[in-house]
């Protein structure tokens, strides 16, 4: 460019008088920088902000912030909690790092390009809540309210979620954290004591700790972490069935290797062992389950050879944890684990669970399953329920539920199939709130026709994300940092040598004020409201509102609960003793009646093929999934996601740890991007691993973007748990490719 | 001409550079504005790159959205990457809102300014260069030289070969240089990036 003038020249330009003057007839007369009225104060110093409430996960430990002139410097446990304490963990710590992402959303955009080849224009809120409310009007106008679905994830999705599904009426709402995570374990729990388990696990005061799957240490959240860590420094036993040598397998004292989805084969054996040698609960049985004999008929086939056969583990082996588990009983600790949707087959896997708990007495005693005695269940405060029959509910068929025990809304195949065929009525508006279903739902490539079936796609997040770029408006949000919100509550200890725990109720409360123009979850869903003519329904005008009334039950208010330091203490009680009419229904009448096993039953799943490995995916204790993959700070722990391959194996395949890989799955579906490979023992010849969360293919974040493989782009196969309707993911195989050539894992 | 019709000029200058780095609109993006722009760009002699600009403009159907989404594109969210987000920050501390808007915070502050509620970071570029323009309009001299030194040039100089080369729009590439221009001495000091 010929222009190149430095400020002096510039300013000895003869005629800048005459170009200057016009020049302030064209400018604003506002800006964002005025004289000060007062003197200035310099800077007000550091103040420490309670009423922090962590969604780096899902955990929500209690925050407070170091404050300076606004700008959050550092997040610290808040000292007055009695749940984690002053400890948060890495993702916690890095929240300081989403706050400030360069990459966060930061004004309505609307896409002018293509869904999934996106081109961002700013627009205004006026313009993007006209644009949202109108289209989602017309929507319900033309093809009525089913015709929209919703996918919504974390706190602030609640509301938005409530309004579509009771006030619009649509009963297609698909949340990952059921469909996808552990709605399978929460309905297998219902269907078995009544009440969904959460982790309830009294680890800290238990002789034994029985993990499958579950890998606490990569998986963290602190206060359930701390009690696992109590428990084995005071000395419980570990089991950890697992087909990788995972965190926790490394801390274990009985490591079960176990064959990928044949756990339930291995809980069958134990409990028939446990039946057969009459080293169960006979007292706990006698008066608090239903269904033994038909039960113990059920399962007496799992004898431990056979399950030592299927499950590719020593028979003694399995005998040696029964005995274990039967020695210290009661006070074992079954763990009903998280993330349940492997295989498809995983209902009847958390209801054995559950029942080998049950054998075991382990209920309600100290070290066994143990719900804590919360604070009376706070007033919700939402909009109001309405009844809009079944007639449109893609879950019933002729009156009869497709999947009769589905957690709460329309399992997400079914969904998806509706939207594509567009039988049996078509949905053609989609609002996408905090989740990422390009990256929780199987089969990316039926999520994109998903998308490209609408007239309509919002999304609303606080980050870019791979299904943003599906979205015709996006809207950004307040992250939990900035916001009020979601109210934990929960038990501790305020001394530990406390005899009675105490209870807390901790609302979440903005350590910072929301910048740009981020807006929270209320004032989106209100405004949205508005323009499809729903504004007498509204049920608060503000989230504080929300958040304040919702207290109000508990007789406390976010003042109150401020002044005490941002955490709400009241006496609590002791959670021990079994309930009288606690019952346990090891044989389901209701479930048999159904047309599924009444007793827990073990369905195989598909073998490996050959030349093939099982891809296995997992959390790392540094992410997550893809919500945290592009925090710098988290990025620079843990930037990717090395694949996991048995050493043998990768000797016969020529490869070395560091290696560069690919991969193809069996339906011929190459990822995008490549990993290296982590050569070890401790994981099966026939399956590989990978943590969940990376590879993003969104170009918007600076830091995540391609980095390691997305497993979730490998998961094209879908499995289906009958009972539930939710997804299986493990059910997939791969090759590694090397140089553009796919390598075949021996056998 | 004297001192003050020079701070005078100076802060008009300020002013309307702000100007040209907001979020265009109709509203003010219109022609008054850019018959002030290119009266501007002739008098630094600019005249081939005024004629680009009004090409560009006037072969489009909808020059404002053009430039919205150029906007967009380069400062707020942009496939593949946000290009040059206009926050000294992001060039200091590789992050918003890191210590060295603090410091810019505070150097307002000091000479007696302060952010209004509706306005975005103090670390924006609009907002430094309304504070260069006040100051100019104090005919503080002293002030927008070590502020232009400490606070602004550091940053800036990374931030305007990023717009000037990655633009796909001629108005940008015009704007930051003009900016640039007017904020650049010959010596540039040397500055060090904070650790992220």
């Amino acid at each position: 460019m010929a222009f190149n003038l430095t400020r002096r020249k510039f300013l000895q330009t003869a005629s800048l008088a005459a170009a200057t003057i016009p020049l302030s007839k064209v400018v604003s007369a506002e800006t964002g920088v005025a004289k000060a009225s007062l003197e200035p104060k310099g800077t007000m110093g550091d103040t420490t902000v309670v009423g922090g409430l962590c969604e780096m996960c899902f955990w929500r430990c209690q925050l407070v912030g170091k404050v300076r002139d606004g700008q959050l410097m550092k997040l610290e446990g808040n000292p007055k909690s009695i749940d984690n304490g002053s400890a948060i963990c890495a993702r916690g710590n890095a929240g300081v790092k989403l706050l400030y992402d360069v990459d966060r959303l930061k004004y309505p955009l609307k896409n002018v390009g293509k869904r999934g080849e996106p081109v961002w224009k700013r627009i205004s809120w006026k313009e993007a809540l006209d644009e949202c409310g109108s289209k989602l009007k017309a929507v319900v106008d033309q093809h009525g309210p089913q015709g929209i679905c919703v996918f919504p994830h974390g706190a602030s999705a609640k509301y938005p979620m409530h309004f579509f599904e009771r006030t619009v009426g649509t009963h297609n709402v698909s949340e990952a954290s059921f469909f996808q995570c552990r709605g399978i374990r929460d309905s297998a729990y219902v269907n078995t004591i009544g009440k969904a388990p959460g982790e309830m696990v009294d680890m800290s005061n238990t002789k034994v700790i029985f993990l499958v799957g579950s890998h606490l240490g990569e998986n963290i959240h602190v206060s359930h972490i701390k009690s696992y860590m109590k428990g084995l420094q005071g000395g419980a036993k570990l089991v950890v069935a697992d087909p990788r040598y995972s965190a926790a397998a490394a801390k274990s004292d009985i490591w079960v290797q176990i064959k990928p989805g044949t756990d339930t084969a291995y809980l069958l054996a134990i409990m028939n062992y446990l039946v057969k040698n009459n080293k169960y609960d006979k007292e706990f049985v006698a008066k608090h389950t239903s269904g033994f004999d038909k039960f113990s008929t059920a399962i007496s086939e799992w004898t431990l050879d056979k399950a030592a056969k299927e499950c590719d583990i020593p028979a003694a082996q399995i005998k040696e944890v029964a005995e274990l588990l039967a020695a210290n009983a009661p006070n074992v600790a079954i763990h009903p684990g998280r993330h349940v949707s492997w295989y498809g087959n995983d209902f009847q896997r958390e209801r054995s669970l559950a029942c080998l708990t049950a054998l075991l007495g382990a209920y309600y005693v100290k070290g066994g399953w143990v719900p804590p005695k919360n604070p009376a269940k706070l007033g919700k405060t939402s909009w109001a329920p309405q009844e809009h029959g079944n007639e449109h509910n893609l879950n019933f068929l002729k009156d009869k539920k497709v999947y009769a025990f589905n957690p709460p809304g329309t399992p997400t195949e079914l969904i998806r199939d509706c939207a594509i065929s567009g039988k049996p009525y078509p949905i053609k508006g989609c609002v996408v709130w905090g989740q990422n279903p390009m990256q929780t739902i199987p089969n990316q490539e039926k999520m994109k026709q998903v998308f490209n079936a609408m007239d309509f796609v919002m999304c609303v997040d606080v980050m870019p994300t791979d299904v943003t770029m599906w979205a015709d408006i996006l809207l950004p949000e307040s992250s939990y940092l900035e916001r009020h919100d979601e109210i934990k509550t929960g038990v501790g200890k305020v001394k530990a040598t406390d005899k009675e725990p105490t209870q807390f109720i901790a609302p979440r409360m903005p350590l910072v004020e929301a910048m740009f123009e981020r807006k929270d979850q209320v004032y989106i869903t209100n405004e949205i409201a508005k323009r499809m003519g729903h504004e007498k329904e509204i049920p608060v005008q503000t989230l504080e509102e929300l958040v304040d009334k919702t207290l109000a039950s508990a007789n406390i208010s976010l003042a109150s609960v401020k002044a005490e330091g941002g955490i709400h203490l009241q006496p609590g009680f002791s959670p021990y003793g079994v309930p009288e009419d606690f019952m346990v229904q090891l044989f389901n009448e209701e479930i048999a009646a159904a047309g599924h096993p009444g007793a827990p039953t073990y369905k195989a799943v598909e073998e490996v093929p050959a030349g093939y490995a099982r891809l296995l995916y997992g959390r790392t204790p540094v992410h997550t999934f893809n919500r945290s993959q592009n925090n710098v700070w988290l990025n620079h722990e843990m930037s990717t996601n090395p694949v996991w391959l048995n050493n043998e194996v990768a000797a016969k395949l020529g490869l070395k740890e560091g290696d560069t890989v690919g991969f193809i799955n069996s339906e011929g579906v190459k990822s995008r991007t490549t990993t290296t490979v982590k050569v070890t023992p401790g994981i099966r010849k026939d399956a590989v691993y990978m943590y969940h969360g990376y590879g993003s293919a969104n170009p918007l974040l600076t830091a995540g973007v391609g980095q390691g493989v997305d497993d979730q782009s490998l998961i094209t196969k879908i499995a289906i748990d009958p009972e539930t309707g939710c997804h299986g993911m493990r059910n997939n195989f791969v090759k590694l490719t090397k140089d553009g050539k796919a390598l075949d894992i021996p056998a | 001409m004297s001192e003050s019709n020079t701070s005078q000029d100076i802060a008009s200058l300020y002013r309307f550079m702000a100007q040209c780095m907001q979020y265009p609109d109709s509203e003010w993006m219109n022609d008054d504005f850019f018959n002030v722009f290119y009266n501007l760009l002739g008098t630094f002699g600019a005249i081939t790159e005024g004629k680009e600009i009004r090409n560009a403009l006037e072969h489009s159907s909808d020059f404002i959205e053009d430039l919205q989404i150029e906007y967009t594109r380069l400062f707020i969210n942009g496939v593949p990457h946000v290009v040059a987000p206009p926050f000294a920050s992001v060039y200091m501390d590789k992050s918003i809102q890191g210590s060295f808007a603090l410091r810019t915070l505070s150097f307002y502050r000091e000479k007696g300014f302060t952010m209004e509620d509706n306005a975005d970071l103090p670390d924006h570029l609009v907002h430094e260069l309304e504070f260069l323009s006040l100051l100019a309009e104090e005919e503080d001299f002293t002030g927008e030289e070590e502020f232009l030194s400490k606070l602004f040039r550091p940053w800036y100089k990374q931030f305007c070969p990023r717009v000037a080369e990655e633009t796909r729009h001629p108005y940008y590439r015009m704007v930051v240089t003009l900016i640039d221009s007017f904020t650049k001495e010959e010596e540039e000091d040397g500055f060090q990036l904070n650790e992220a």
